[in-house]
């Protein structure tokens, strides 16, 4: 009796009349949740156009650089831009992005909160949610308590943390912990910027076994670290920042490397106006074309007008190792592209 | 008086048909959670037929490999007017991940049929799906079914 009671109390009820009579979803459909990958957003300014971002995108032309036209004042920006009718909301260019603050950012883990900490420390530490596995090995590491679990993940509290480095220590995951050094971002982004240069020139300079690479072989080879490492230093005196600044982005590095072969070249100048950022240009009265390794975007558009096959691409990743003699090398291993080869057969 | 009570059933009674034209079925994934309880797209008087003859808008997913060239166009024929096409996700637009060198798709969808609205993302989240086909669909089905009347008149 009481139960049809209680049944019958639930016609009366306003919530029933009104989901009777509007019979609609509530607004709580509209929601994401906190791990969800909207499109990434881009911060121009921290972009060093070392074009990781259009490499790693799996789908074509949903991640483009870009440069702006310069200006009697400043160069023009280069930066990348989201196409959202082709990006496929993956964050492969938020992840692979070498740039210390990120230029992509795609979910919450990439900002980087500034808190106010008492201690003076060159490093904070923070904890990258794509990689975190949730062991809580860091928060049984912690002396003061400083990592709280916040709606299901793992954070810093900056107010808290002494900045011992512990957590660094006891994180099972590679580069889930983070200590970023936040006081010299901009010298960061020049030895980042130095270091892609370097390992690009040497790619180039070993033109000729990259040309007899066959389509199915990677072309591996070793760069002495020491070299790029006094340059960075150079930069910035301070060895442990440059370590891991170097170590961070080599590991991650994952660019295109134009090579251009004017034995090959019939001068058509095809690729003049295809170049978004006009690097290549003719010069008539050394009738060579000429292209600006400064404003060259690596977008590989002029490998695609190619009609001979005189631009060739290669996709370069890198791995920063000890050799047998105990010395530090950067690993190197190069594809190629099969499309220029194929072109000129 | 005939005309707008023509719009108002219009507008309360949306049919779909939708169309893999060879994608990767992510977005008729995502098309099949709106049929579930939490968004349930009949509230709003959405029906899905998968038959181009009751539909009044034609959803169309994946990038067009080549067999559905000619069958896109067959199945846009068969719709009755007022009809509206809305893409997707990335792959009608651009090709997305399938779009690569020497791949065999022929996207974007508009250049075989006419194309009214285009949901970005891959796949497109349910509420984006069927916050844009509330968005455009009525309003377009009732501007071309009186632009329709209007050239029978």
């Amino acid at each position: 009796m009481t139960s049809l009671i209680w049944y019958l109390y639930d016609f009366a009820r306003k919530a029933w009349v009104d989901g009777f009579l509007d019979a609609k979803s509530k607004e709580e459909i509209l929601d994401k949740p906190d791990r969800f990958r909207d499109f990434p957003v881009v911060i121009k300014e921290n972009c060093i156009g070392c074009g990781s971002c259009t490499a790693s995108c799996p789908s074509p032309g949903g991640v483009r650089l870009v440069r702006d036209e310069d200006t009697a004042e400043a160069e023009g920006l280069i930066y990348p831009v989201i196409d959202t009718a082709a990006c496929i909301r993956c964050g492969f260019c938020a992840e692979v992005c070498p740039s210390t603050p990120k230029t992509l950012e795609c979910g919450e883990n990439h900002f980087i909160q500034e808190e106010f900490n008492i201690i003076p420390s060159k490093r904070k530490y923070i904890i990258d949610d794509y990689l975190c596995i949730k062991c809580d090995k860091c928060v049984d590491a912690c002396e003061v308590g400083a990592i709280e679990e916040i709606d299901g993940r793992n954070v810093v509290n900056q107010a808290k943390c002494i900045s011992c480095g512990k957590c660094l220590d006891a994180c099972p995951v590679k580069g889930a912990m983070k200590g970023v050094y936040v006081n010299n971002l901009e010298e960061q982004k020049k030895i980042i910027k130095m270091t892609v240069d370097t390992l690009e020139k040497y790619i180039e300079s070993k033109k000729d076994d990259l040309d007899n690479l066959p389509d199915d072989k990677l072309y591996l080879a070793e760069i002495k670290f020491k070299p790029i490492y006094d340059k960075a230093l150079t930069i910035l005196n301070d060895e442990e920042v440059v370590y891991e600044v170097l170590e961070d982005a080599i590991n991650r590095l994952n660019i295109r490397v134009i090579i251009w072969d004017s034995d090959e070249c019939k001068k058509c100048q095809l690729c003049i106006p295809d170049c978004p950022t006009g690097a290549i240009s003719f010069d008539s009265e050394k009738d060579t074309i000429v292209r600006d390794d400064n404003k060259c975007l690596r977008c590989s558009i002029c490998y695609q007008s190619c009609p001979f096959g005189a631009i060739n691409y290669f996709l370069a990743k890198f791995n920063l190792d000890v050799d047998k003699c105990g010395e530090k090398v950067i690993h190197i291993s190069v594809k190629t592209s099969p499309l220029a080869k194929a072109r000129r057969r | 008086m005939f005309n707008s009570l023509k719009d108002i059933v219009r507008k309360s009674s949306i049919h779909v048909c939708l169309v893999n034209c060879g994608g990767c079925n992510g977005c008729d994934i995502e098309v099949v959670a709106l049929l579930s309880p939490k968004y349930d797209l009949e509230q709003y008087g959405i029906y899905f037929h998968n038959n181009p003859r009751e539909a009044d808008v034609i959803l169309v997913t994946g990038p067009v490999t080549d067999q559905w060239v000619d069958n896109l166009r067959r199945i846009y024929a068969k719709a009755p007017e007022p009809k509206i096409v809305v893409t997707l996700g990335a792959c009608p637009q651009t090709g997305g991940v399938f779009g690569q060198e020497g791949g065999r798709v022929n996207a974007p969808v508009s250049d075989f049929i006419p194309v009214d609205a285009a949901v970005p993302g891959c796949p497109p989240r349910p509420d984006e799906i069927l916050a844009a086909v509330l968005a455009v669909v009525p309003g377009a089905i009732a501007a071309k079914g009186r632009a329709q009347d209007k050239g029978e008149d």
